[in-house]
């Protein structure tokens, strides 16, 4: 019985470290995250309850252009949930590692992963026991001076196997209280406004490739034992340097993964479709761009349709609706904003001079509270 | 009789009318340049623009970065044409091997500007204006007190025994150098320096300056503009250079003067035609004696630039656009390029509305 009892305590075991030690799936996309910070997505605070500080966030994404970024935001303050996460360019999927302050943030409120012109696929979470390190560079060690003046000169060849998605981890040593990193390219220019004087604490810093930028600049000092790198900042030494890249498994269940709400193709004459909620505490805007007003005239029309949100109502809001010029200003020229009452399923709206003015010139805000914004179609009167 | 009386009453209103929906003659503007010691290839050049200001725009494009005419080939890889103007930039002097050894361009070098004129091209000049940042080992034009920032004072310009002014010596000089090399070698130069210098202070409460050089407000910044005439002109005596100036809208106090300025630029990446449209006029009323132009521009991080067609229907009349260059499209990590692509310059040159390099050259030619 006890054989039994022992080897069925041995298979528990390690079923529970391939179970752990999988690539968990938080978030299913495609989730679209169009031109000029629009768009962003919520990752609910649920999927961070039983992650541990150290594990890996990864946004496998694809339709990057040239200039995507993205961010990592804090729900209430929009935010970076750490300052090198606030704005960083996208090529490939990104990652960050959850530490105990971002892990405090995620856990009551979530993260907000937004940015521009890429396409969110899937996002998921690891064990940091899944990458695998490859040490690149042993020394000699740099003591890193307060006054910024030292940096260590990294030779191409440590970067010959680098690519986007792997990490570049330095080991440090004598770190001191407000302690920065800087990684330069072989011209002293920061290779990414992420890693222009960010903070490092503990036995190391990983700073995973997120874009092909840093990598071309790094290429083009050429390889061997060329300076490609130059890394610098103030008050640590570094010691060495490893390039980290997963390694684990992926797990298929997914179960308890949040779904990306759907995405639809618009139809000629709409300017969006889909769910956009605009709660009772004022949270919920749409702003669209002068470009598809150019043509407009006086007589065309803004079809704006709606589903009255029943909670808000059950709480006593009263449903209502503004349309602003990018200001916030009331696009019509009044003073005062001017309020359509929602009772049915949708608002026809008919620009005058001044409103067609602002929203060819600069385009128009939809705010409002109490019902969700499902489709707003241009009629032209032509 | 009576007849013939009422024919020629019918005939007299019927002219009176028709004459009164003729098009008024417009009233002649005479464009001038405000360095009368011009070159004579400034003149022609100068010639050729008031002549086709209103009827055709120059194309161009930007340097990709600094010192070369990589976006000049992407337009001719996509419309058989290569545009008429490409504009250079001293963003990096700082690394200029006849400056520093270490440096990996050389602006002294003057192939690509040579070769380009020597095709016909149009030559501009723009200038990024990097001075040390706050944290000693970057250069920046970006104001501020964060490290990789710089709080160099344009104010200074007013103090010669301050670090500023004798910085931005030790900087002019060797530009003034590399100009003055292009005018003993007869190359008219579109030079459009400090630009963009109200930033976005103009358009909204809390907007500021992008640049140093607008850090301290509009005074500090004529001031500058014109110790930089000056110094080109009167000190290193350079005579090529057409003065472009920068509005951001509604920055006239801003503006450095008739006397100092030859075209007034707009630059404008939310480049709708509507919107670029009631800017041009805005312009036009504001500086009815210069050239109005549109200095930089292309598609933003919110929109994509309307065709060059719509941008004319509209009733802009830009002297010349230039579009600006995609590094990532250049280096064939993007497919796409972010700013001015294939589809918007085949509009723009089969439009019969822009000018290319062939026809600025024929143009040019016709003024000998």
């Amino acid at each position: 019985m006890r054989t039994y009892r022992y080897i069925f305590t041995v298979l528990l075991c390690t079923w529970s470290l391939v179970a752990l030690s999988v690539e968990r799936t938080i978030l299913l996309g495609p989730k679209t995250i169009g031109k000029a910070w629009r768009d962003n997505i919520l990752i609910e605070a649920r999927h961070f309850r039983e992650v541990k500080a150290g594990d890996i966030l990864t946004v496998y994404n694809d339709r990057a252009k040239g200039m995507a970024q993205a961010a990592f935001q804090h729900p209430k303050t929009w935010q970076g949930v750490a300052p090198e996460y606030g704005c960083f360019g996208v090529a490939g999927p990104f990652r960050m590692t959850l530490t105990d302050s971002i892990l405090s943030i995620a856990r009551t409120y979530g993260v907000i992963l937004g940015g521009h012109d890429y396409r969110i696929l899937r996002v998921t979470v690891t064990d940091a026991g899944d990458f695998q390190e490859t040490m690149v560079y042993e020394g000699p060690s740099v003591q890193m001076k307060n006054d910024w003046s030292v940096s260590a000169d990294i030779p191409g060849s440590c970067f010959e196997t680098l690519t986007v998605g792997d990490g570049l981890r330095l080991h440090i040593s004598r770190v001191e209280k407000d302690a920065a990193c800087k990684l330069m390219d072989f011209t002293w220019n920061a290779l990414a406004p992420s890693v222009d004087g960010v903070a490092v604490g503990g036995d190391s810093y990983t700073w995973y490739v997120y874009d092909r930028a840093p990598l071309l600049k790094l290429q083009l000092a050429g390889y061997g034992t060329r300076t490609a790198m130059r890394i610098g900042g103030r008050g640590y030494r570094l010691d060495s340097i490893g390039i980290v890249r997963q390694t684990g498994e992926v797990s298929e269940d997914l179960t308890d993964a949040q779904r990306a709400p759907r995405e639809y193709t618009l139809a000629p004459g709409e300017l969006f479709r889909g769910e956009r909620p605009f709660p009772a505490d004022w949270s919920g805007n749409l702003s669209l761009t002068a470009a598809p007003f150019q043509d407009c005239t006086e007589n065309d029309v803004l079809v704006i349709s709606y589903r009255l949100d029943t909670a808000a109502l059950s709480a006593g809001t009263k449903p209502q609706l503004s349309v602003r010029d990018n200001r916030w200003h009331e696009i019509t020229g009044a003073q005062e904003p001017v309020w359509y009452p929602l009772d049915g399923t949708d608002v026809v709206y008919l620009f005058n001079a001044t409103a067609l003015d602002k929203a060819k010139t600069r385009g128009v805000i939809i705010t409002g509270v109490g019902f969700t914004l499902t489709r707003i179609e241009l009629i032209s009167a032509q | 009789m009576r007849n013939h009386f009422l024919l020629l009453i019918v005939l007299l209103w019927t002219v009176g009318c028709v004459r009164a929906v003729e098009p008024q003659p417009q009233p002649v503007v005479r464009y001038e340049l405000c360095n009368k010691q011009a070159t004579a290839e400034v003149q022609r050049l100068w010639t050729v623009l008031c002549a086709e200001y209103g009827k055709r725009a120059m194309s161009g494009v930007v340097a990709n970065v600094d010192w070369n005419t990589r976006e000049t080939e992407n337009v001719y890889q996509w419309t058989g044409h290569y545009p008429a103007l490409n504009v250079f930039d001293f963003i990096n002097i700082h690394a200029s091997r006849d400056v520093n050894k270490q440096g990996w361009l050389d602006y002294s070098d003057l192939t690509p500007v040579t070769n380009w004129h020597q095709a016909g091209g149009i030559v501009g000049c723009m200038w990024h204006w990097q001075v040390p940042a706050n944290n000693g080992t970057n250069y920046t034009c970006s104001p501020g007190s964060q490290p990789g920032e710089t709080s160099f004072d344009p104010e200074k310009v007013n103090d010669p025994s301050s670090a500023e002014y004798k910085r931005m010596i030790h900087d002019i000089d060797p530009v003034a150098g590399y100009l003055k090399k292009m005018q003993k070698r007869g190359i008219p130069v579109i030079w459009r320096p400090l630009h963009e210098a109200a930033g976005n202070s103009t358009e909204f409460e809390g907007g500021g300056a992008w640049f140093w050089w607008g850090a301290k407000g509009p005074e500090a910044y004529k001031a500058l503009w014109r110790f930089m005439y000056d110094r080109l002109v009167n000190y290193h005596k350079l005579n090529n250079l057409i003065w472009v100036w920068n509005s951001q809208m509604n920055d006239r106090d801003w503006y450095p003067g008739d006397d100092v300025v030859d075209v007034v630029g707009r630059d404008n990446y939310y480049a709708l035609q509507y919107p670029l449209a009631k800017e041009f006029k805005q312009l036009q009323a504001e500086y009815p004696n210069k050239l109005i132009t549109l200095a930089e521009c292309g598609s933003g991080d919110e929109v994509e630039m309307s065709l060059w067609t719509k941008i004319w229907q509209e009733g802009s009349r830009w002297s010349w656009f230039m579009t600006w260059y995609d590094y990532n499209y250049n280096a064939g990590t993007s497919d796409e390029h972010r700013f001015a692509g294939e589809q918007w310059w085949r509009d723009a040159m089969n439009s019969g509305l822009v000018i290319d390099r062939e026809e600025m050259k024929r143009l040019i030619e016709s003024t000998k």
